[in-house]
């Protein structure tokens, strides 16, 4: 249906990846929002840990990273060692898979990793009891369930785990912002690379049994094959840069061959740790991003575009790519957080289907989302466990109800690797072929649906939604302020309207499939698709008059078609029949003719066909006959010009009537010649015509040369002849040339006959303009 | 984002992984590209996914173009849920071989049935699964 972005830009995609500094920036969280930007170096972790206290103070935050749950799982199910062959057995691999700067894990935190998992997640859930909630109901966490997925991946055919090719220079990462978990101390680094391997193992297997798109856009955890080999080459950024690079092929290509070693340290953090609510005022442009969404509630009237203008519509994943470096590029820590905490909310609201808060003024009157029960409040999923979970639940992911809000978001946060764009636009933008529906296409179906929907009554259509809709609304009344009086519109009405500034469509859209659907119960779609054009009833008179006098002439012109050839074949026939029918037959012929004569006499012979059948009638004519259908025809000779136009049959004539001319006697040449001039301008427009010049010249040379052969031919008699030639001459001479049209032929004795009736210097102009040449005598 | 509340729309299902189960009974897994006013599909690294008992196989299919009329029902997976399930992945040969085993076995009881009911006098008639009218 619509275009298709071509798998160039998946393949440009290395070669970009390589330029960029903050790779790692996107590369993101792989491992959980949990313990720490897994700092490369020692140093940056722990300056990022004072950051990190310092802001939590600020905050009040008791310090606590809630989103770590499936990190606690993670762990959790690190302290599971007979549950996982591999990843237990990765565990003595991470040991020396640090490099780059990594202290050398303490050997008590190794082997009391299970210990310290389970005081880190004392700790944690202690602090907060939401988590908590959430972490005991959580128990089948991705972690796990990852790791369940790992026991099944043993059962399929695994691919041989391959050592992890980790580019060669990586670079270091950055001091992350933010989202550095509040507890890195907590945790030591092999535990975060534990957890990310853990994490990543489930789909893993899925792609090992080749599950094309498991894995195809990247969108799920990138997955290592566990406890294989354990060497890793480079800094523990490589191999997440790495994994990254290959979350962003596209699908067609088989996933590369991985390493076992996991990733060491969590790729750096940008966020805010999970509870802290922003706390610096959002920037311009990226409050565009999370508040447009809101405007999809029947109140604000906001101009909503999805996406939100910043977003261009179909970015290759290079564009996307470079958009996301250059907000990063700017200082690490509010574009961070803000992005971070925008992403979750922009992310929220692209899959919960409802804008979340922005700030209240965002949303006149406290916004209305009526796709829920209750507007929520307007912090809340903001405000997060540190303060003290609200009384509701958090707002409905619908899937990942169990989850806290944070962690859900982390959760999503880290199938991403983007930074710095907002995250359900991330997913998709990053997936090569989103976006194929462009958003004018959207909006035209979402056109026709809203079409479909119009309704004159809408208490009569929809009464419950309209019940409901004021229900929402006198609630808000009741709650909002006397200054943020909103001006009132139907639910229809108001989401219309943008919709009606749209000219309603005249009968279809261009390239739509099908005709606009715009039925309903009580009028079903047509079958046939009459459509209904209305004419004046005297239009309708004159037409209806006009085919009925055309099929008349045709049908007379049939007729004396099929009469013509019998007379044509009357001659066959009269050889052939024996002598006593030969008088019956003769009498038929007559009387055919005579019934061809009398239809002659019929005005209108417009037709192509009319004209052929006086062609081939004349010569058929007797004597008497054939001048009146001559006179006729000079009679009509403009008329008949007009509408020869098109046709040039008239030459067709030429023939039969030249015969006739030819013996036609001279008075009634002369009254032919007469005819020709009847009508005042009638010369004029016979000389226009081919034929009709045709036709004088041959009546002149007729006259000449009876003239000439009989010098006492009655021609000279009256002076009717000589006047008309006369007439004729100065016509001649007075058209210009351009307008005469040229004969189908020009008699040879044309010159004689004006040499008798004109002077020298005439004669010569009229030579000049007819170029009679002298030759012709 | 719904461009109108109280309505639904496909529109906000797009570029996401659905599973639709088709008329014929087929299921079918892709991330779904492009709508029409007439709910047809296009669906992007489709999947046909058989399940027979508790294994099922995928059998990559590339892209599909689902008449709207054909669906009988349409749902979004969540690719970050965890996919726990009991259902255990089998690859394709083996999983067809499942499925005609169960397509004979079904046939098989079906004809006994018919006989023992046309034993006793009584004969249903076999109802054409494509066609409702």
């Amino acid at each position: 249906m619509f275009r298709f972005q071509s798998l160039d830009d998946d393949c440009t995609l290395e070669e970009e990846d390589d330029g960029l500094i903050e790779e790692e920036e996107e590369i993101d969280q792989f491992n959980d929002d949990t313990f720490g930007a897994g700092a490369i170096e020692d140093d940056d972790w722990q300056e990022e840990h004072k950051r990190l206290a310092e802001l939590d103070e600020r905050d009040g935050l008791g310090g606590v990273v809630p989103g770590s749950g499936p990190g606690l799982g993670a762990l959790g199910g690190a302290g599971d060692a007979p549950l996982l062959g591999p990843p237990a057995s990765a565990l003595p691999s991470l040991n020396f898979t640090s490099s780059s700067g990594f202290p050398r894990p303490d050997a008590e935190e190794r082997g009391g990793g299970g210990d310290l998992a389970e005081s880190l997640a004392r700790f944690i859930l202690d602090a907060d009891p939401a988590i908590a909630g959430v972490g005991a109901a959580e128990r089948p966490n991705p972690a796990l369930s990852g790791l369940q997925g790992l026991d099944r991946s043993r059962v399929l055919p695994q691919s041989s785990p391959i050592p992890n090719q980790l580019h060669p220079q990586m670079p270091p990462a950055p001091p992350r912002p933010a989202f550095l978990l509040v507890l890195p101390s907590m945790l030591s680094f092999q535990q975060q690379q534990q957890q990310h391997l853990l994490r990543r193992t489930s789909p893993m297997g899925q792609m090992n049994s080749h599950n094309i798109w498991e894995n195809s856009m990247g969108f799920g955890p990138v997955s290592l094959t566990p406890g294989l080999s354990t060497h890793m080459e480079d800094s523990p950024l490589m191999s997440i840069i790495k994994e990254e690079r290959r979350e962003q092929r596209p699908v067609e290509r088989v996933p590369p061959p991985r390493s076992s070693s996991p990733v060491i340290g969590s790729p750096p953090v940008r966020a805010v740790p999970i509870g802290t609510p922003p706390k610096q005022p959002m920037s311009h442009s990226l409050n565009h991003q999370i508040h447009h969404p809101t405007a999809v509630h029947v109140r604000a009237p906001m101009p909503h575009r999805y996406p939100p203008p910043p977003f261009p519509e179909r970015l290759s994943p290079n564009t996307l790519l470079n958009i996301a470096n250059s907000p990063l590029c700017r200082g690490p820590f509010p574009p961070g957080v803000l992005s971070q905490i925008q992403r979750a909310q922009m992310l929220n609201s692209q899959v919960a289907g409802f804008p979340r808060g922005g700030p209240p003024p965002m949303m006149p009157g406290g916004g209305f989302r009526p796709f829920f029960g209750g507007p929520p409040p307007p912090h809340g999923h903001r405000m997060g466990p540190p303060h003290g979970p609200p009384n509701h639940a958090p707002p409905i992911r619908h899937n990942t109800t169990h989850l806290h809000p944070q962690h859900r978001r982390m959760l999503t946060q880290r199938m991403q690797s983007r930074g710095g764009l907002r995250p359900g636009l991330d997913r998709r933008s990053r997936d090569p072929y989103s976006n194929l529906m462009t958003q004018k296409e959207k909006e035209w179906v979402t056109k026709i649906q809203m079409m479909q929907l119009q309704s004159t009554d809408p208490y009569l259509d929809d009464y419950y939604y309209q019940n409901y809709y004021e229900k929402m609304e006198k609630r808000q009344r009741r709650s909002e302020t006397a200054a943020a009086a909103v001006k009132r519109n139907t639910p229809q009405n108001s989401s219309l309207l943008k919709w009606q500034k749209w000219s309603t469509p005249t009968g279809q859209f261009a390239g739509s499939l099908g005709k606009l659907t715009v039925s309903s119960v009580n009028n079903p779609r047509k079958m046939i698709d009459a459509v209904v054009t209305t004419r004046s009833d005297d239009e309708e008179k004159r037409e209806k008059q006009v085919w009925n006098k055309r099929r008349q002439i045709l049908y007379t012109v049939e007729k004396m078609y099929s009469l013509l050839l019998e007379v044509q074949d009357f001659e066959k026939r009269f050889v052939l029949t024996p002598e006593e029918e030969r008088e019956a037959l003769l009498e038929q012929h007559k009387t055919n003719t005579v019934q061809l004569c009398n239809s002659l006499r019929e005005k209108e012979w417009d037709d192509k066909k009319g004209k052929r059948l006086i062609s081939r009638l004349l010569p058929l004519l007797p004597a008497a006959q054939a001048p009146a259908v001559l006179m006729a025809i000079a009679r009509n000779l403009p008329a008949l010009a007009k509408k020869d136009k098109q046709d040039q049959v008239l030459c067709w004539l030429v023939e039969p009537v030249s015969s006739v001319v030819q013996s036609m006697s001279s008075s009634a040449l002369t009254d032919l010649l007469q005819e020709l001039q009847s009508n005042e301008g009638q010369l004029a427009s016979v000389l226009h015509n081919k034929f009709g010049v045709t036709l004088l010249y041959l009546i002149l040379s007729e006259g000449e040369r009876m003239q000439s052969s009989d010098p006492n031919c009655q021609l000279m008699d009256d002076n009717r002849w000589t006047e008309l030639v006369f007439s004729v001459t100065r016509e001649l001479l007075s058209v210009p040339s351009a307008s005469l049209s040229p004969p189908l032929f020009t008699p040879p004795n044309l010159l004689s006959l004006f040499s008798r009736y004109v002077d020298r210097q005439r004669l010569e102009l009229l030579q000049d303009k007819l170029q009679i040449t002298a030759l012709s005598r | 984002m719904n461009y109108v509340p109280g309505t639904a729309s496909l529109i906000d299902d797009i570029d996401k992984k659905h599973l639709v189960l088709l008329r014929d009974g087929r299921t079918l897994i892709g991330y779904l590209r492009s709508i029409d006013q007439f709910a047809n599909l296009v669906f992007h690294q489709t999947v046909e996914r058989i399940h027979v008992g508790k294994k099922f196989g995928d059998i990559p299919r590339g892209i599909f173009i689902v008449r709207g009329e054909n669906v009988v029902l349409l749902g979004e997976i969540d690719v970050d849920k965890p996919s726990d399930t009991v259902l255990q992945q089998v690859p394709i040969e083996e999983i067809l071989e499942e499925q005609r085993l169960q397509q004979q076995a079904k046939h098989e009881t079906e004809k006994v049935k018919m006989q023992v009911l046309k034993d006793r006098g009584l004969s249903i008639p076999k109802a054409d699964n494509l066609d409702e009218y």
